[in-house]
């Protein structure tokens, strides 16, 4: 029985088969990188607190990993997929080549809810999933990290194990890893930095000067904060944030025309982002409902907190001074109000490419980890400068030659690296 | 001889036992040892007396007579004196004086008892017989006291002296234990003790002849009788064995005399109990029925009446516990009163504890605070004596008066004083105390009475405790004018009036409890402290079974974990699965974590509620058990903080207790306690725990109370099938869900056929919105799988909490796909949100067997689209059912019941409103919280119900704001909307009508809160073109967010 329902995998072929006939790409190629390359789907024995065997279902899916070892991400999810694996890591693969970092895409999980499971049952769990497939991953094949509801600690317990059974210390193996335990500075900066770098690369394109732009920002969580730090630094001015008040379950923007002071709202917010309203007032903030952070006039909006915030109900609002839309977050923009923004001219810095400092870091602590040599944060952020500028020229340079949306382009040429690389290899 | 070694040792140790007897006996023996009376040998008489009385390390003696004055070692004569004359025909040639060197408790005689008069005199006796006889130049010859015959002689002639009454009693029960074991005779004599014996009366008959009465020689000569026939028939061993035995026992007959009669005071009590503890224990033996008699009227008396609790009590307190409380109660004079039931329930507990720290290890350190106890009659006392007993007519006035005059009762109550005979008790507890915090809270009876429901009505205080004497005294007893002026607040009296119990005669103790805590800065605070569960009635995973019980831990005072907070939460912990947390991912567990801490401010003086953030930034090396307490998060990682090493000023914290319950035996500790006293009381049981630090304290203990719905329903049966809507038999919480108008159904198969993302997501958007329109509280959210997944959309509706926030009760569906169950959330996305708001939870499989799941009923109507038009395409996936509209004048209730892992949700006719507008249990926040908007928007139902659609040209009814949206507050008015489409006339004439329920409802709302309002509807008339224009209030009618609500007109007409 075929499926009509909603099927992200679906999705995501299709979103490929769009960049396919836009490179012309021929059968083969298209054959090759419509589906994951491999897939590996296994059964995971855990004995209980309780002392039963309960058995779960794991999966690693390598997308492709003709640029370079497999990355990705590892999943705890209740009624997880194997197409949503699949999409994902089809997602990988083309957000690792437009940061033009020498990695493919890949993606793994286990279907179970953390909340069922104590933290002993979960260290046996990544242990398992790890004698499952550790021939089949590792530095130089395929790097997992951390995803939904896995974090730091789930990484260690699973570089503990394949270090177990490899016999040798390979901290390249897994990224995601504490500072001090194989982890990199800078990760905290890297995505809102990386998405500020991008913003800048994009104002020379359009011969603005960063001291003369404002900007409004959606959320006050890391990317936010750190995306306002260094759009400061430029000198840009940001009128505009807004934050999620989880007292009062509703968010609020909060607004000052000469701009805001960041380290005067770090002061006043907590640890998930959420700022005092009451403090902002009595700094002379405006506290605005929560959605006329996008009716700012303004020149840039940097959505960085949840995804499909600007919609075609309120794309409108949006003030016909807004030049560029930084997508922070994970599909900020649905498809409608992107074709507004097309439309109406605005510059939009996709969000595979305006977040991927993150991916970019990953792959910085996976270099230094494999050679067990780790750099001072200057030297992550500089080289993650380099990275990130290159990744924003290469976009925008195709864009311009083949007449296409920033998205568009960051898809094309992706996809192209990739299919270049199987095409070299002599694969297709 | 071997017999006659044993008599000696039997007697040996009845002369040391029966200290009267044996001084008797020693004098006799000094007396008899001797060829003659010298100075020497008076001095061993007189060192031989004070052995015989009841304190002899305070007893000191003098014995004048012509041979000179002879006194104890450390003599000195005081104000305590027995005094008895040495007398030969007649004539005193001396006295014998006892001196008791401390004050000591007044029985018969000042301290002495009338015994101990006797003993003297029978000395005195001896002694000035035996000067007569050498005066006489011829001694006495004494029988040999080591004879044969003589043992009973010599100890029933003793008797016979000192105690005629002992000497019948023995002689009594011997006759008896003689009949007992079948001697013909002694049924004979026992005819001769009780004359119905001959069987010429029966002794139950009801003859109106007063018995024959016996004179007391009589019944000596008997005794002697009975003796005789005793040693013919049983050994002498068993004789002298028995006649210990029964004397021994005698000794308490103080107690029970005090203790049996429910008319002795508690200074009586506790004078009685204070000479039980001074007494030599091994003088007195308790029979165990008699102990238990004894126990059981000192619960009784002191305690509780609650049979239930009586009965865990009897078998763990003993005498001994009750003279260390009295140490510790403060009491008027005459005071008949109990210590209420919240220090009962503490009491009890601490003794069971304490009995059973000896054989386990875990719970050997666990503590209970230094407790001070006022009790309960003191309140009378208190009005008494400051002449205001007339207060106690308060809770007979109208409620509406009560709430008014409260302030003035307060401020009365705390201008009065406190007898003296209470502040002197005070000062002894502080002096006690010393200046650590203190915690003055209420020990109501009621509470014990009526159970744990009764809690939270009545005030606790905290007060700093610091400065001069003079000082914390006066906030000690203003603290405690407060508390006892809540006695008449309009709350318990609501509570009390709702429940029947005005009549009871409220008598309010107060516990004054040392906090437990420590210093940090200027803070006073515990490391944490919680409330435990025995039953987890909030399970967030299918592996947790609700006797695996819940703890509701936060840093500092429990005054956090306590109560249910709309900001900020505690940390939930299963004890019997202390690895399934609710928060797994490191986001979750920051969210859900304490953000602030209430602390008692020593400089001050202030109970104060401070960020946890800032505290830790200034004082985080002082925190207690920091290290259990905190884990430090660096980025997504997330590790115990350390002692040292840890940086205050930048790192970022998060209070989790990995510490505490992964490295302690802390969660061990709290399920042995709990289950400890889960196997006494028989049932489920709720604590109180507050750590310093040092050492854990339990800080109350009483029968698991249920938030007022979170008591387990009763499943109806016989309910008509097409009126049962749904069932459960799994995984099912305690409570019930009533009053429901509108159940939100999204079909979780039409959800699943949805095609595209965006319609996925435009689900979540709907049921926001109707999260908006229906009325908070009345309706009820059915969905698929996970509400709030946010990985996978398909797998729940994708909303956040504020889109739910309203609904009464939460329901996951899982239904089988294929052969495959998925598995539902149990609200994990936002479970400590649902906790805290008190929103129910209930998962349904509606595919298993036995379980009704009414697809017709929940097909049958659906008025999604009148109430969000765009949303039309959604219209087969997303159903709303007006209850009212399928069965008329119905409403859903919701019944579960975790004992019976039963659920049931079915249609009932509605209640009277009046009826549903307080259920009894509520909190006094949750009155204040719900009760505004209920009855106002009941009352404006109401209005419209009555309202003539015809005579006033009134077209459409609706109300919005506050009252709609369940926010309103104490003075708020009632915001109401007509579409109007009459003539002038019409107009006044409507408004005119309006504005007489406007004030009426305003005199109700006055009398209810307080609050003054001129008129209480707040009316805006709308026209036709209006609501064309859309303008002013027009936009509220249809609107998509925060629309007017509609109500029914003319469905209660008069005429």
């Amino acid at each position: 029985m075929k499926s009509v329902n909603y099927n992200p995998f679906h999705v995501a072929q299709a979103q490929f088969d769009s960049a396919a006939d836009l490179l012309g790409l021929d059968d083969a190629t298209r054959a090759l990188l419509r589906n994951p390359i491999r897939e590996f789907h296994f059964l995971i024995p855990v004995k209980m607190d309780n002392g039963k065997i309960q058995v779960f279902k794991g999966f690693r899916i390598q997308h492709n990993d003709a640029r370079g070892p497999a990355k990705g991400g590892l999943r705890f999810h209740p009624q997880e997929t194997v197409d949503t694996v699949r999409a994902l890591s089809m997602w990988m693969t083309w957000k690792t080549a437009v940061a033009d970092i020498p990695l493919g895409g890949g993606k793994g999980g286990v279907v179970c809810d953390p909340h069922n499971l104590s933290g002993d049952e979960q260290e046996r769990l990544c242990r398992g999933w790890v004698r499952q497939v550790y021939k089949n991953i590792g530095p130089n094949m395929d790097i997992p990290a951390p995803d939904v509801m896995t974090n730091a600690q789930h990484m260690l317990w699973m570089l503990d194990e394949y270090e177990t059974l490899t016999g040798g210390r390979y901290p390249g193996a897994i990224t995601g890893k504490p500072v001090g335990m194989g982890g990199s500075l800078g990760r905290t900066e890297a995505t809102g930095y990386g998405a500020i770098i991008t913003l800048r690369e994009a104002l020379k394109e359009l011969n603005m000067d960063p001291g003369n732009t404002t900007a409004s920002v959606q959320g006050f969580g890391n990317v936010s904060q750190y995306a306002i730090e260094l759009y400061l630094q430029l000198g840009g001015t940001v009128v505009c944030v807004s934050a999620w008040d989880q007292k009062d379950q509703t968010s609020y923007a909060f607004a000052k025309k000469e701009g805001v002071n960041l380290e005067e709202l770090r002061s006043i917010s907590n640890s998930f982002g959420g700022i005092d309203k009451s403090k902002a007032a009595d700094l002379g903030y405006s506290v605005l409902p929560g959605e006329q952070w996008l009716e700012q006039e303004v020149d840039i909006l940097i959505p960085a907190a949840l995804e499909n915030q600007i919609n075609e109900e309120n794309v409108n609002q949006i003030s016909k001074q807004v030049k560029i839309v930084v997508e922070g977050a994970n599909g900020p923009t649905t498809p409608e109000a992107s074709a507004v923004f097309e439309k109406n001219g605005v510059f939009i810095i996709p969000d595979f490419l305006a977040n991927a400092g993150g991916v970019t870091c990953s792959y910085f602590e996976q270099v230094q980890s494999n050679m067990n040599y780790f750099w001072t944060k200057e030297e992550v952020l500089s080289k993650l400068d380099t990275k990130m500028t290159n990744a924003f020229l290469s976009v925008s340079n195709f864009a311009m030659e083949n007449n296409l949306s920033m998205r568009s382009a960051a898809y094309a040429i992706s996809v192209d690296r990739v299919a270049r690389a199987c095409h070299d290899r002599g694969w297709v | 001889m071997k017999q006659d070694k044993l008599v000696e040792q039997i007697f040996d140790e009845l002369k040391e036992r029966a200290k009267e007897l044996s001084c008797l006996y020693e004098v006799q023996e000094i007396l008899h040892d001797q060829e003659k009376l010298t100075g020497e040998v008076i001095q061993k008489i007189v060192d031989a007396i004070p052995p015989g009385f009841q304190y002899p390390e305070i007893t000191v003696s003098r014995i004048n007579c012509p041979l000179g004055t002879y006194t104890s070692p450390d003599f000195e004569e005081t104000k305590w004196e027995i005094k008895v004359d040495i007398v030969i025909q007649n004539t005193a040639i001396g006295n014998i004086s006892v001196f008791y060197t401390k004050e000591m408790p007044v029985f018969d005689e000042g301290p002495f008892l009338k015994e101990e008069r006797r003993l003297l005199k029978s000395i005195a006796e001896r002694i000035g017989l035996q000067i007569y006889h050498e005066q006489l130049h011829s001694a006495s010859q004494l029988e040999d006291i080591h004879g044969y015959k003589a043992e009973w002689a010599i100890i029933l002639d003793m008797l016979a002296q000192t105690n005629p009454k002992l000497l019948i009693k023995l002689s009594r029960k011997m006759v008896n234990h003689l009949c007992w074991i079948g001697i013909a005779e002694a049924e004979k004599l026992m005819e001769a003790f009780s004359p119905v014996f001959d069987g010429s009366v029966e002794p139950t008959s009801e003859t109106n002849k007063p018995f024959q009465k016996y004179e007391n020689g009589d019944m000596i000569k008997l005794a002697y009788q009975v003796f005789d026939l005793a040693g013919n028939n049983i050994s002498k061993n068993e004789v002298l064995e028995y006649i210990q035995k029964w004397t021994r026992e005698d000794r308490s007959g103080f107690l029970s005399e005090i203790l049996e009669n429910s008319g002795s005071s508690l200074a009586k009590i506790s004078m009685s109990l204070e000479r039980y503890y001074h007494m030599d224990h091994e003088m007195i033996e308790l029979s165990a029925p008699r102990r238990k008699s004894f126990i059981i009227s000192l619960i009784k008396r002191m305690l509780t009446s609650q049979k239930s609790l009586v009965n865990v009590a009897k078998g763990i307190l003993t005498i001994n516990d009750f003279h260390k409380l009295m140490d510790h109660i403060i009491s008027p004079m005459e005071s008949y009163g109990r210590i209420g039931g919240k220090s009962a329930g503490l009491f009890i507990a601490e003794a069971l504890l304490t009995k059973e720290a000896k054989q386990n290890e875990l719970i050997a350190d666990v503590k209970i605070p230094k407790t001070w106890y006022i009790i309960s009659d003191g309140l009378l006392n208190f009005m008494k004596y400051n002449d205001i007993d007339e207060v106690i007519e308060q809770k007979y006035k109208e409620l509406g008066q009560v709430r008014q005059e409260y302030p003035y009762v307060i401020q009365l109550f705390k201008n009065s004083i406190h007898s003296p005979e209470i502040i002197k008790g005070l000062m002894m507890a502080l002096d006690d105390f010393g200046d650590v915090p203190l915690i003055v809270r209420s020990s109501s009876l009621l509470e014990d009475s009526v159970g744990a429901a009764f809690a939270g009505k009545y005030k606790s205080l905290f007060i700093a405790n610091q400065g001069s004497k003079e000082k914390r005294l006066n906030e000690l007893t203003d603290a405690i004018s407060e508390v006892y002026a809540s006695t008449f607040g309009p709350d318990p009296i609501e509570y009390r009036t709702k429940n029947d119990l005005l009549d009871f005669h409220e008598e309010m103790g107060i516990m004054i409890q040392q906090v437990v805590g420590t210093r940090v800065g200027d803070y006073y605070l515990p490391a944490f402290a919680g409330v435990a569960f025995s039953r987890n009635e909030f399970r967030w995973s299918s592996r947790i079974k609700p006797e695996d019980g819940l703890v509701r831990l936060v840093p500092g005072l429990g005054t956090r974990a306590v109560d249910r907070l709309s900001d900020d939460y505690p940390v939930l912990i299963s004890p019997g699965q202390p690895n399934l947390r609710v928060n797994v991912s490191i986001d979750e567990i920051i969210r859900y974590s304490p953000q602030f801490i209430d602390v008692i401010n020593l400089k001050e003086e202030t109970f104060e509620t401070v960020p946890l953030e800032k505290l830790l930034r200034d004082h985080g090396k002082q925190f207690p058990m920091f290290n259990q307490v905190a884990s430090v998060i660096k980025q997504d990682f997330i590790r115990p903080a350390t002692l040292l090493g840890t940086d205050f000023a930048n790192d970022s914290f998060v209070v989790n207790f990995d510490g505490l319950t992964k490295r302690t035996t802390f969660l061990e500790k709290i399920k042995e306690v709990m289950s400890l006293l889960e196997k006494s009381y028989g049932h489920p049981v709720d604590i109180e725990f507050a750590h310093n630090g040092t050492d854990f304290y339990l800080l109350q203990c009483r029968s698991q109370s249920y938030h007022h719905d979170s008591k387990p329903a009763v499943i109806p049966d016989n309910i008509e099938p097409e009126k049962t809507i749904f069932s459960a038999n799994k995984y099912v919480s305690n409570g019930l869900v009533s009053g429901i108008k509108y159940i939100v159904y999204v079909n979780p198969d039409a959800y699943s056929s949805l095609k595209d993302y965006q319609s996925l997501v435009s689900v979540g958007k709907a049921i926001s919105l109707l999260n908006q329109l229906l009325p908070r509280q009345q309706f009820i959210l059915m969905g698929p799988g996970r509400w709030g997944s946010r990985g996978d959309i398909k797998l729940g509706v994708s909303v956040t909490y504020s889109d739910i926030n309203n609904t009464a009760l939460l329901i996951e569906i899982a239904r089988r796909k294929n052969e495959y169950v998925p598995d539902v959330s149990f609200g994990t996305h936002f479970f400590q949100d649902l906790v805290e708001a008190n929103i129910k939870y209930l998962p349904l499989y509606p595919d298993e067997r036995d379980v009704v799941f009414n697809e017709e009923f929940l097909n049958a109507s659906n008025i999604l689209v009148s109430l969000i038009p765009e949303m039309k395409q959604l219209e087969n996936v997303i159903r709303v059912i007006d209850v009212q509209e399928v069965f008329e004048d119905h409403e859903l209730n919701v019944c579960m019941n975790s004992e019976q892992e039963k659920a049931v949700g079915v249609v009932v006719k509605q209640k009277d409103p009046v009826e549903v507008k307080i259920m009894p249990g509520k909190t006094p926040d949750e009155i204040d919280r719900n009760i505004h908007w209920q009855w106002r928007l009941r009352n404006v139902e109401k209005i419209a119900a009555k309202t003539n659609p015809e005579r006033f040209g009134v077209v459409g009814f609706y109300v919005f704001g506050s009252t709609k949206n369940g926010t309103a507050r104490e003075e708020s008015d009632i915001d109401v909307l007509i579409h109007f489409r009459g003539t002038e006339e019409q107009r006044k004439d409507l408004l005119t009508w309006l504005e007489g329920w406007s004030l009426s409802l305003s005199q109700v709302n006055y009398e209810r809160t307080g609050r003054r309002t001129s008129g209480l509807l707040d009316v805006h008339l709308v026209t036709d073109e209006d609501i064309e224009a859309r303008t002013s209030y027009a936009v509220k009618i249809g609107a998509v967010t925060d629309a007017a609500r509609p109500l029914r007109m003319g469905t209660d007409l008069e005429n």
